[in-house]
């Protein structure tokens, strides 16, 4: 007990005062993150938005495959991505193994069928009127869908949330495809691993602290956006 | 001398229930029409096929400029509208809401704050410019559907039941609203509504719709 | 005149040598145990200041850290397995192999030591007691170097202590493993260095039971990832890595460097 009292107070003070090695974690989780949720938004959202507007004959199948894909775990994807981005393997040539790109790449793919599994579900769960209201204001085809699509934009940054909660949470992934080098590819999570391994608590827990509070951001944010959609169009 | 509109011939079903049977009517430039009939009886369909919303089963709807016949395309699209009895408003502002119109038509910004604020003022809305549409009350919203479609100056300006289900003093604003309209003469307004004196109050020709044609009252 | 030409052109390339090796990084593959110690974050500046070169470490455990290099997702190892280091070698995936360093396992146990194990010199003769006496032990059991020793210990006692109910097999780093043997109040192997840098940290109840027998020796390699396999990988840089490593000034480095308690944790050996 004394110990674990001892390393909060510890990582405390590595908070207050600011300790470089720890912003620097901090730091490159966001942006790994950050980007990686990003470019699965500009990704997903098209494809969800598709699916959504237009009844294209494998409609079906691929929903499923993305609900499948929101499920996909992610050590399982890491190893996947590591044996294609190995040198010995398929896209080695690219020589992206063990740089934070990688670890960008692995979330990347943990959180497209996220944003586009939630981003389909809000669009189809637009209130048709709109579209027929946007068709009577003259709107093209593009328009019209674009009409839509911002209709659901709450729900849909809620879907971006939920995406966002999901990457700087796990672990599996980037920790293979990243190789958890000093200064250059240890995130939040990373880091809690090994300094836990090494009994290292200070570090380990003021990390930890802070990725719950980011965590927590996240999920108000969420709620925040799933609030907003739900107050939209009522049946006036 | 304005847009003409004629439906001729039109035959609809749904799910093999026939709605309109041999439908064939030629709405005059410049009038007021007002149709009614028992639910059910085809009139939103009726609206919605005028609207190029939907399209018949057989038939054509034909809209004529100078006796010229128009094609059915964007361009003619834009210039009709039909305001739908469940108005359909967007999850933005009420601003955003009426500019939505001219926003997709590429007119300017400040063209729009003009266009826009003189619709809010002539349905009273002004003063609500930027709360969010969804918090205005049911009659609030009905005004804003017919500000939203009214700004973009149709010249076959449909309503589908604008007063349904409203109190009286918003009914009146509305009414004012499409008397002004009328007294312009410069569009065909079509309205459908279930209320016999507002239809003596707001029509030129009033319409019945029976065994799924259009027939005058 | 002959001579200011030399001198100037001498300075110019030394210059543009600079220049071209700033921003280059090369991937090291090493264990967890060389990671945890603190020597690369002691090393590499020096390295990098001079060359310029900047060496991103991947630790691992032995086994994995070989198969990494093997791939060719890494430009240079350094683990402490001399027997899969030469064999990899002689597969062709590596080259240059040197000797590098040492520092020296040791046997920890329980500080009343119930097998009396203190004072022995044998360690394959320790480990006969350890089943004969009802102890347990606790094994990295992750094909790491320290593994690597303790299975050819148990080959030399003659005992096969794979599935043994007081053989226990955690799959992970030497500091986890001594914590879960001094909860267990088992026996394990451990290297010098991790028990030196973790016993007070992690209060351990232990203590050296069993040292200096030579097999217990623990004997570190570098080598560079042979560029005709692997096209790609920084083989000059590897290779700058390499001879540094070895030179007296890299073996310098390795002897100054010491933990936080001030103990010296490896002793270069390179030829």
């Amino acid at each position: 007990m004394q110990s674990i009292i001892e390393g909060f107070a510890a990582a405390f003070r590595l908070i207050v005062t600011l300790n470089p090695e720890l912003w620097r974690i901090i730091l490159l989780s966001l942006e790994v993150s950050g980007t990686a949720l990003m470019l699965a938004t500009v990704l997903g959202l098209p494809v969800g938005a598709f699916l959504a507007l237009r009844r294209a004959p494998l409609r079906g199948l691929v929903i499923s495959l993305l609900n499948t894909g929101m499920g996909l775990p992610p050590v399982a994807a890491g190893l996947f991505l590591y044996l294609f981005l190995s040198r010995s393997g398929p896209l080695g040539f690219i020589g992206l193994l063990y740089t934070p790109t990688a670890m960008i790449v692995a979330q990347c793919i943990l959180a497209f069928p996220i944003v586009a599994s939630l981003s389909h579900a809000a669009i189809a769960n637009v209130d048709p009127v709109i579209r027929q209201a946007a068709i009577t204001l003259g709107a093209t085809p593009i328009q019209e869908s674009l009409a839509v699509v911002k209709e659901a934009r709450y729900s849909i940054m809620a879907g971006v949330m939920a995406g966002l909660g999901r990457v700087m949470a796990e672990v599996g992934a980037i920790i293979i495809v990243g190789g958890n080098i000093a200064g250059y590819t240890r995130v939040m999570t990373t880091t809690i691993a090994l300094e836990t391994d090494k009994g290292n608590f200070e570090l380990a827990i003021a990390l930890g602290i802070i990725l719950l509070t980011i965590s927590f951001s996240i999920t108000v944010a969420l709620r925040f956006f799933q609030r907003l959609g739900q107050g939209g169009t009522s049946g006036n | 001398m304005g847009l003409e509109l004629e439906i001729i011939h039109v035959f609809r079903s749904y799910n093999g229930n026939p709605i309109l049977r041999d439908c064939s009517f030629a709405f005059a430039g410049g009038r007021t029409y007002v149709l009614q009939g028992p639910n059910g009886s085809g009139k939103s369909t009726l609206f919605r096929t005028l609207a190029l919303l939907e399209k018949s089963d057989s038939g054509r709807v034909e809209y004529r400029d100078g006796g010229r016949i128009l094609a059915a395309d964007l361009a003619l699209r834009r210039r009709i509208t039909l305001v739908l009895p469940r108005t359909g408003i967007f999850n933005t502002t009420v601003f955003k809401n009426v500019a939505y119109g001219l926003k997709i038509r590429g007119v300017s910004r400040a063209e729009i704050e003009a266009r826009v604020n003189d619709a809010l003022l002539a349905v009273g809305l002004g003063h609500k410019k930027w709360q969010r549409a969804s918090e205005l009350s049911s009659g609030e919203t009905k005004r804003l559907g017919i500000a939203r479609a009214m700004v973009i100056n149709p010249e076959v300006f449909m309503l589908d039941e604008p007063t349904a289900n409203i109190d009286s003093a918003n009914t009146a604003i509305i009414e004012d609203i499409i008397l002004k309209m009328r007294q312009d003469r410069q569009a065909i307004i079509l309205m459908i509504t279930h209320d016999p004196a507002q239809a003596q109050r707001l029509g030129d020709d009033l319409l019945l719709m029976q065994d799924g044609k259009i027939i005058p009252a | 005149m002959a001579r200011i030409l030399l001198i100037t052109s001498l300075i110019g390339s030394l210059f543009m040598a600079a220049n071209v090796a700033a921003a280059t990084r090369i991937r090291c593959a090493s264990t967890t145990s060389t990671q945890n110690s603190g020597l690369f974050e002691y090393l590499l500046p020096i390295f990098e200041k001079k060359t310029g070169i900047k060496v991103d470490v991947v630790a691992v455990g032995t086994g994995a850290a070989i198969e990494i290099g093997k791939r060719g997702d890494a430009d240079v190892v350094m683990v402490h397995a001399k027997d899969l280091e030469l064999k990899a070698v002689e597969e062709g995936a590596f080259v240059n192999r040197h000797d590098l360093m040492y520092n020296d396992f040791v046997i920890i146990g329980p500080a009343n030591d119930p097998l009396r194990i203190r004072g022995m010199k044998s360690v394959a003769d320790a480990f006969k007691k350890i089943p004969a006496q009802g102890a347990e032990f606790v094994s990295r059991g992750d094909k790491s170097g320290t593994h690597t020793k303790e299975l050819a210990i148990w080959k030399t006692a003659g005992l096969d202590p794979k599935g043994q109910k007081w053989y226990l097999e955690v799959g992970q780093g030497m500091e986890k493993t001594q914590r879960l043997a001094n909860e267990k109040r088992a026996y394990t192997l451990t290297d010098r260095g991790t028990w030196l840098a973790t016993r007070d940290k992690d209060k351990l109840e232990m203590m050296v039971v069993l040292e200096g027998d030579p097999v217990l020796f623990n004997q570190y390699g570098v080598m560079a990832v042979n560029p005709a396999k692997h096209q790609q990988v920084k083989y000059k840089e590897a290779m700058a890595f390499v001879d540094w490593l070895i030179s007296p000034e890299g073996q310098k480095a390795i002897g100054d460097f010491k933990d936080q308690h001030g103990n010296q944790l490896f002793i270069p050996n390179a030829k």
